[in-house]
């Protein structure tokens, strides 16, 4: 954009009535109806041709549940781009225009909107639906287990319940971070009019939006009763739910490379002039590291679930011991996805909350390019310890030293991430406002889940608790106490910039003290159980483990309450909060320099960056020269600095 | 200015915050000033972790009735012992921190900004030698009780213990005798031979210290040596469908006497050579410890 025209919205831009194309018939509604039709037409001819066979039922809700992904797709707008791409009528600038959400208020945020903060505010909601869906079930989970032999689930539904509980949260939380902030924050954080690829970042949010019918569709389809982790052979014996659950698993993880590739190749090629690598935020580099974690894990998902379909739906035997498989195949393949996966799920928010230590405590980033080299060794080392969920299987038992030291060796650059915490949090003015608290409560969290992990990544030890509720919550402490709680740290701090309004902070610090306190009793609760000897996932427990067992339980009810009050407050103060100023924290990374709202393509003048964004204590840093030319709106330069 | 200029700018900086003296001529008392103050709570909460982690293990655990019980028992309160300084380390200066430098003026107001401390190669060096050497004793820790664990011990009683949905049955080979309940002789060397009949099931007994998948026509081997006489409970530790719950077994350690007499009990036939044999097999290889 150039400086001599005043600054004009581009959403003010006027459209010919045909702009769009498509796209003006098309959107969530639409994509409904036709993923229902498609899937309706899938479900005749595979059952006309298949029932009957040998493989029936499995292929019939295959097929089924593809078309009903592909159908919905389809009508609400993902293939639209490559179909005209591919048909040589390419999309016009005002299509663009159209497809970005220029002149439809709030229904774009119901359509194929390919406009970075769209994008962010569904994936947000997107989260939150999903946390809601897991967390009733949670509490579904803890009601069984408040007597020793309840009758309120069926060992069936119960099971079911487990597994959907585990893959619910498990999407939600790879999705939380880089879904919501990362869309939304991180283009404008590195000066960037939009994501690289903005018609992939629409399709990313919209097949994982599909993807959330598969899942649900488990509780029709005659239950999973093999846990989230659906260890081979007892998922290939399990209900044709198993068969859409695998399918969900295809689609989440076609969606989270999609995003993936995005964020990584807009990271690389969208930054502003002056952004070097080494002046980025903190977050972009989590979000890139994490996403990059990503790429390597979501393949060996996909691969572990094709199979999984084409051993219950055309009758391979990968997994079958009896024809010639091993479940350790499953075991391994899931492991490879499975512990790169919880560091996908756990950089980002880190990185977030770096970003909050920073703001609140008004100073540097303490060893900027140690908490990036700490990163990129977590990244290198959890591709390789995925066997330590393996101990206690019996498969190759002379590689467990060898798994233990690298596991074991994660603590250095976790470690490392904590100097630079309490490095940053030295000597700063610690400025107490809500992001903060949740700072301080995953700081305590992600100790008690760090240090409980050390004991299951030795061998002797792990041998007492695998399987046990102490990992259940050794590993709630680290995603639920850690990664979530810094989540909504993150949701705390960039809500004013998201929403435009303020979020509530005496509603919030009344949820977050609910959430702080019952989490502890929740989760020590299930720690006292697993030292007791309580194994996971059972319907029914032996009566000494009642006391451990009802702690737990209350603190849960107590943790939703929390949860829900922290709900009300996001929703009240989404709807009703005062309006935000652009800057309400005083915060030098470059998503508070824009306007809120924030423009379509973020910047009325293009940023030039001049220094990292953490100059705090050094004013000198900011302005190392004065503008080269008047600028319409200077505050919306970063650093003070002109072209 | 390149990155890693800004990065190095103020290193030397902040060393270690005990530097506050200069204002006033005469240094402060050490424990006056935040490192002093810190380093007095790091030592009350090392000490409580350390507490912590005798007490709570002796009252939580089930009792342990083998030697690899008690080891895993003494790694959790080792390695507790062991990260109690760091966590308490965490938790102290981020509590000093939130109670000390506050910002306490207008709350919706941000604060001055605060020194520019990008790093400090020392106390990151310093930092990074302490926690790679927890690291190693960890390593060496875990490797060695492993080594103890793993050994294939002489005169070991053989067990089968065979996995279905949902039940344990051991078997205990030559003697024809096969139980729904698992009885060890006190202070004689057992091996488990774990196989599965259908899906993976856990054989995992807290109390014995022992926990190996069963899978389907693989045979998974892990021994333990009993030491104390008591009872225990196996139970499936991999979910393996609708009544996983319910896949648990009784089982109790008692002396080589009574362990003979169970087995005989339990229709331990005399296809073996003779009774002798019969006995040597009952109470191992040499004889009842």
């Amino acid at each position: 954009m150039t400086t001599e025209a005043a600054p004009r919205l581009l959403e003010d831009t006027p459209l010919p009535p045909k702009a769009g194309g498509l796209y003006r018939r098309q959107n969530m509604w639409v994509g409904l109806v036709a993923g229902i039709v498609l899937a309706f037409i899938g479900w005749l001819i595979s059952h006309a041709l298949l029932q009957g066979s040998n493989w029936g039922t499995d292929m019939v809700v295959t097929v089924t549940m593809t078309c009903w992904v592909i159908g919905f797709n389809a009508g609400v707008g993902t293939f639209n781009g490559p179909f005209r791409w591919l048909t040589n009528d390419d999309q016009t600038a005002e299509d663009e225009l159209y497809a970005a959400g220029v002149g439809q208020g709030a229904k774009r945020y119901f359509k194929f909107c390919t406009d970075h903060k769209v994008v962010g505010t569904q994936y947000l909601v997107l989260v939150m639906v999903l946390f809601a869906v897991g967390g009733t079930l949670a509490m579904m989970i803890r009601t069984q287990l408040i007597t020793p032999h309840s009758s309120f689930m069926t060992p069936q539904l119960y099971n079911t319940v487990v597994t959907v509980h585990g893959i619910c949260m498990i999407v939600a939380t790879i999705i939380m971070v880089t879904g919501p902030f990362t869309n939304f924050i991180m283009p404008i954080m590195i000066g960037a009019k939009d994501m690289a690829f903005p018609r992939l970042n629409a399709a990313s949010f919209w097949v994982v939006f599909s993807a959330v019918p598969c899942l649900l569709a488990v509780f029709f389809l005659g239950g999973v009763n093999a846990g989230w982790t659906t260890y081979a052979p007892l998922s290939v014996q399990d209900p044709p739910a198993m068969d859409t659950f695998a399918l969900t698993i295809l689609v989440f993880a076609a969606s989270v490379t999609l995003a993936g590739v995005n964020i990584i190749v807009t990271i690389v090629t969208m930054r502003a002039e002056g952004m070097t690598m080494f002046r980025l935020p903190i977050f972009t580099w989590g979000s890139m590291l994490g996403s990059a974690l990503g790429l390597y894990a979501m393949p060996a998902f996909i691969m572990a679930m094709v199979l999984m379909i084409t051993d219950r739906a055309t009758g391979t035997s990968f997994y079958v011991a009896a024809q010639g498989g091993t479940g350790w195949l499953w075991e391994n393949i899931f492991w490879i996805m499975g512990h790169p996966e919880v560091y996908v799920i756990l950089i980002p928010p880190v990185a977030a909350m770096l970003e909050v230590v920073v703001t609140f405590s008004r100073k540097p980033l303490f060893g900027y390019v140690i908490v990036i080299a700490a990163l990129v060794a977590i990244d290198a080392l959890s591709i390789l310890v995925w066997a330590h969920h393996m101990f206690t299987t019996g498969w190759a038992p002379d590689l467990s030293g060898p798994f233990m030291l690298t596991t074991e060796l994660i603590s250095i650059p976790t470690g490392l991430i904590f100097l630079c915490v309490i490095g940053t949090l030295w000597k700063g003015r610690i400025w107490a406002r809500l992001p903060m608290f949740f700072v301080y409560l995953f700081l305590w969290n992600f100790i008690i889940g760090g240090v409980t992990g050390i004991y299951l990544s030795d061998v002797p030890a792990d041998g007492l608790f695998h399987n046990d509720m102490f990992v259940t919550a050794h590993f709630h402490y680290t995603l639920m106490g850690g990664a979530m709680i810094a989540a909504t740290a993150a949701l705390c701090y960039w809500f004013p910039k998201m929403t435009g309004k303020m979020l509530n902070e005496r509603i919030g610090k009344i949820a977050f003290w609910i959430i702080a306190i019952s989490f502890q009793v929740t989760y020590l609760g299930m720690f006292w159980e697993g030292f007791e000897g309580m194994p996971r996932r059972v319907a029914y427990y032996d009566p000494t483990f009642l006391h451990a067992n009802q702690m737990a339980t209350v603190g849960a009810y107590a943790l939703i309450i929390g949860w829900l009050v922290l709900l009300y407050d996001v929703i009240h103060s989404w709807r009703n909060g005062t309006p935000a100023p652009a800057n309400p924290w005083g915060a030098k990374t470059l998503e508070w320099k824009v306007p809120t709202p924030v423009p379509l393509e973020n910047f009325l003048v293009e940023p030039v960056v001049t220094s990292d964004p953490y100059t705090y204590g050094e004013p000198e840093k900011e302005a190392p020269e004065p503008a080269a030319k008047p600028a319409h709106e200077p505050e919306l330069i970063p650093g003070g600095g002109g072209t | 200015m390149s990155s890693e200029a800004t990065v190095e700018t103020a290193q030397g900086d902040g060393a270690g915050g005990t530097g506050e003296a200069g204002a006033a001529d005469i240094p402060k008392p050490f424990f006056s000033r935040p490192g002093g103050k810190i380093f007095i709570i790091w030592l009350i909460l090392t000490a409580i972790g350390i507490v912590l982690a005798f007490v709570l293990p002796k009252h939580t655990f089930p009792t342990m009735l083998t030697k690899e019980g008690s080891t895993g028992v003494t790694t959790v309160i080792f390695f507790t012992i062991m990260a109690a300084p760091v966590a308490a380390l965490v938790y102290g200066i981020a509590a000093y921190s939130l109670l000390a430098w506050r910002h306490r003026g207008h709350p919706d107001e941000p604060p001055e900004d605060g020194p520019p401390l990008r790093g400090n190669a020392p106390v990151t060096i310093v930092w990074l030698v302490v926690t790679s050497l927890l690291c190693i004793v960890l390593l060496v820790w875990g490797l060695a009780a492993m080594a103890a664990d793993n050994q294939s011990p002489p005169g070991a009683l053989r067990v089968d213990v065979t996995g279905q949905q949902w039940l344990w049955t051991f078997s205990y080979p030559g003697t024809g005798v096969s139980s729904r309940s698992l009885v060890l002789p006190l202070n004689r060397p057992v091996r488990f031979d774990v196989t599965s009949e259908d899906v993976t099931h856990g054989f995992w007994s807290m109390s014995l210290g022992v926990q190996v998948d069963a899978n389907p026509d693989v045979v998974t081997t892990i021994y333990a040596t009993p030491n104390k006489l008591g009872t225990f409970t196996v139970q499936c530790s991999q979910l393996c469908g609708l009544y996983h719950a319910f896949m648990y077994a009784p089982g109790s350690v008692v002396t080589p006497h009574q362990f003979a007499l169970w087995l005989f009990g339990h229709g331990a036939t005399l296809r073996a050579a003779s009774l002798d044999a019969k006995v040597k097999m009952a109470t191992g290889q040499g004889g009842s410890g």
